[in-house]
């Protein structure tokens, strides 16, 4: 064994699952947090992800393929940092009973529709009740409605995101990873939201 | 086979074969002890030779043409007699003309009450007129300025406007089809799936027909056209071509295209058809058309989807070493497989125990992650499927690219290992850095194979400080060449694939001129195909020995039961002079089987 011994930041080279070693927490100060994300093929996911992790948008669609790791940490105002550590999941429907290998065990849940697209919003739902159902219970969960960029074929209005999270006791925001439109500002809210550790 | 192998001992040299096993002769021998006189324009015929090698006849045909039998015993006399069958567009009814089958009345029927959704339901072989050795459309040349090669081959899946009423689509030379018992679409090489369930509709009423029939449908020959069919359960698998590629071959791909269908999905797809047989499955496959596309196009330029054996990237044995070392450590932790690959090339692969990673799993593993491009964006954790390692269960791959070409791929059964899997990325990264191991497979990127202008004259001068060896800078003063006219290897050796049978890997020389553009390339692969399906095939028999001319190449082929050659020359070539020339590049890949091939500790050895 000893996979890891090597690292430094490693406990050891137990089968740890996709949850991160250490619980995701590490200290009062420095959070780790295990983020996914959820909602139909083609919403925008990725291009969110990449969007906050590399501040890039590629439009060429790369369908993502099981689900992509990726990390990315913010400061927030009282100083204190949050390493996201974020999967991307694919969203098609051969991986939906695959799903739960991704959430769980996550903080956070991220379920993004594409307002231009009434079936992704029914997806959406979909994504929340199976969280509310298998997730953990303190999860924080975000709606995120992309492609805000894209007003004028809204199909979904704004009204509609809003209840729907107030009702499921969501945080809600529209987003356009095309034109960076809100991606910080999702992942902030998310960070500000976290429970927090006693301190110690 | 065993590690010692991979030592080059110095008294073994006039043996061609990187095997110690062999005990083949060389292959000049084989033709001596037949006692091959030559007669160049007669099919000199092999007899048995003493220690029972060489058993097979080598016919030569100056016209061109190689006499074959009929396609062998399993496709079978009663396809025979559907061999006229000719089907015609008529307003959404397949006739079907064999006068010398009872079946086409009834079938005819058959089809009446299962015509589905589909705007039209009959189809209408083109017989004729296309010639070419390209896959694609010739005439509708404004759609298809799309080549052949793989260079400018784009991903994804092309010309989805059209459906079996398109001209267009009705021209193309090669159509793959998937669909369910019965009758839905699942795929379809050209155009939209949905638009075509009327032609599926068409497809499952024949290949039901002749099932209920009591025999299995296998192979249609209309005009020019081939229609080959492939039942695995509830899954049809049509392949329709007129390439004149052998039945066997086409088969082979429909075989693989099946086996990626079980890697994105698993065998357990069945059950969705135990449960509703009128199950769409094409909503399972979302956003997988550019892997079956990819893996379609490879048929055309990867030897590894006829071979059934895998290549590796050249690399200098120590280096091969130092990557095999760590991904060792690591598939001692829990790894069932540790594959490190540059495109498609293996640089060195690892197994747990006992585990076996076919070829074929192989290549539709490095298919399906090169094709789908988000692999490169991130590290990833996908379930996927070993349609020969198991086809039932999904294994866990921990994907992650460590440059543009080269990528590492850590399976588990163990659907929570990511975080470790990330630690063991992390730590051969680390190594393969130190060790120089990316560096140099950059560089041998860069360098290519072996190039046919660099086989070595022959061995018996050659001291061992001299010996030809990969790494050495072509054009150098040193590399010893023989004048030879023309372009091309000497004796006007074209191009050479080896196959050894017991490491399950191939390695084929570099292309170059005259074989130098990727028509031409594929041209060459699918002569190879036409030999490899004539050397296995067992209705002729063993053949063991094949030399073939025509007015492209003079192909030689060399069976033994440690190696397949496969060579090609110049059409002019002397046939004494090329039998030598392959003895060379046995000799030749002995000499450098350390730095081509994976040897010792692989899983294939136990
Ligand atoms: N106009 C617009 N297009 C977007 C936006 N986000 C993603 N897209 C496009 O939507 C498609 C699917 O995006 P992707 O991130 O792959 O979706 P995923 O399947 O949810 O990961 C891509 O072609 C993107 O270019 C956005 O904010 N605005
Ligand atoms: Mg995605």
């Amino acid at each position: 064994m000893g996979c890891s011994s090597s690292l430094p930041d490693r406990s050891s080279g137990q089968l740890a699952g996709l949850n991160s070693e250490n619980g995701g927490v590490s200290d009062a100060k420095n959070l780790r947090v295990k983020l996914v994300l959820l909602g139909d093929s083609g919403v925008g996911k990725s291009c969110i992800v990449l969007r906050f992790v590399r501040g890039q948008f590629d439009p060429t669609s790369k369908v993502t393929v099981g689900a992509s790791f990726l990390s990315q940490t913010i400061a927030l105002q009282d100083s204190t940092t949050v390493k996201f550590e974020i999967w991307d999941t694919a969203g098609q429907e051969r991986y939906a009973a695959l799903a739960p290998l991704y959430y769980r065990g996550a903080a956070v849940a991220v379920v993004v529709y594409d307002i231009t697209s009434p079936e992704s919003f029914a997806k959406a739902q979909y994504w929340v009740k199976e969280l509310q159902k298998h997730g953990s219970p303190d999860i924080v969960m975000a709606l995120v409605g992309n492609k805000a960029d894209l007003n004028e074929k809204r199909e979904v209005p704004v009204q509609d995101g809003i209840d729907y999270a107030e009702k499921n006791g969501m945080f809600f925001i529209e987003t356009s990873a095309k034109t960076a439109d809100n991606i910080n500002q999702l992942f902030e809210e998310i960070a500000k939201r976290l429970p927090r550790p006693a301190s110690s | 086979m065993s590690s010692d192998s991979s030592s080059t001992s110095g008294d073994e040299f006039t043996n061609p074969n990187p095997n110690p096993n062999s005990t083949s002769k060389p292959l000049e021998d084989q033709f001596a002890s037949a006692a091959l006189t030559e007669p160049d324009n007669e099919p000199p015929e092999i007899q048995e030779s003493p220690n029972g090698v060489v058993n097979g006849s080598v016919s030569e045909n100056n016209h061109g043409e190689i006499e074959r039998n009929e396609r062998g015993g399993a496709v079978g006399s009663n396809l025979e007699a559907r061999q006229s069958v000719r089907w015609r567009r008529t307003n959404s009814e397949v006739e079907v003309e064999a006068p010398s089958s009872p079946s086409s009345s009834g079938y005819a029927g058959e089809r009446g009450s299962s015509s589905g959704s589909g705007s039209s339901g009959g189809f209408e072989m083109i017989g004729g007129g296309i010639g070419g050795d390209d896959d694609e459309i010739q005439e509708v040349s404004n759609v298809d300025s799309i080549q052949d090669s793989q260079a400018s081959w784009m991903p994804g899946k092309r010309h989805v406007d059209e459906d079996d009423a398109s001209l267009s689509w009705r021209k193309r030379k090669k159509h793959f089809f998937i669909l369910s018992n019965s009758g839905k679409p699942i795929y379809s090489r050209y155009g939209d799936e949905h638009k075509l369930a009327g032609f599926s509709a068409t497809l499952q009423a024949i290949i039901s027909f002749v099932e209920n029939g009591g025999d299995r449908v296998k192979l249609v020959r209309a005009g020019n056209h081939q229609v080959v069919f492939l039942v695995k359960g509830p899954i049809y698998l049509v392949c329709i071509s007129c390439t004149e590629e052998p039945y066997e071959s086409l088969r082979g791909q429909l075989e693989l295209i099946y086996g990626q269908m079980l890697l994105i999905l698993t065998k357990s797809v069945n059950r969705c058809f135990e449960k509703n047989p009128k199950f769409d499955m094409t909503p399972l496959l979302g956003g997988t058309d550019v892997v079956f596309s990819s893996l379609i196009h490879s048929f055309s330029w990867n030897p590894a989807t006829f071979l059934h054996a895998y290549t590796c990237l050249p690399l200098a044995y120590a280096t091969r070493q130092a990557a095999g070392a760590i991904l060792q450590d690591v598939a001692d932790s829990g790894v069932l497989f540790a594959i490190l690959m540059c495109k498609h090339k293996v640089i060195s692969l690892v197994g747990a125990q006992k585990a076996s990673l076919h070829p074929d799993d192989m290549l539709l593993l490095a298919n399906f992650v090169m094709s789908s491009e988000s692999f490169r964006t991130s590290e990833s954790f996908s379930p996927i499927c070993l349609p020969r390692y198991n086809p039932m269960a999904f294994l866990y791959a921990y994907v992650h690219y460590l440059d543009v070409d080269t990528y590492l791929m850590l399976l588990t059964t163990s659907s929570d290992a990511f975080y470790h899997l990330k630690d063991c990325r992390i730590r051969i990264e680390m190594v393969l850095l130190k060790s120089n191991v990316l560096s140099e497979v950059q560089r041998s990127m860069l360098d290519g194979g072996m190039h046919v202008e660099d086989l070595p004259t022959d061995p018996l001068p050659r001291s061992g400080t001299l010996s030809p060896h990969l790494g050495q800078p072509r054009d150098s003063p040193e590399s010893f060449r023989e004048p030879f006219v023309g372009i091309g290897g000497p004796a006007g050796l074209w191009h050479f694939m080896y196959r050894s049978i017991f490491l399950d890997q191939y390695v084929s020389s570099e292309f170059s001129p005259p074989i130098n553009s990727p028509r031409k390339q594929k041209r060459l692969y699918r002569a190879y195909q036409n030999l490899y399906a004539s050397m296995h095939d067992k209705g002729i028999g063993p053949h063991k020995t094949q030399f073939r001319r025509d007015e492209n190449y003079v192909l030689l082929c060399w069976v033994t039961q440690d190696f397949e050659l496969y060579a090609a020359f110049d059409p002019l070539a002397d046939k004494a002079v090329a039998i030598k020339t392959c003895n060379r590049v046995c000799q030749w890949v002995k000499d450098v089987e350390n730095e081509i091939f994976l040897l010792g500790a692989s899983p294939f050895s136990w």
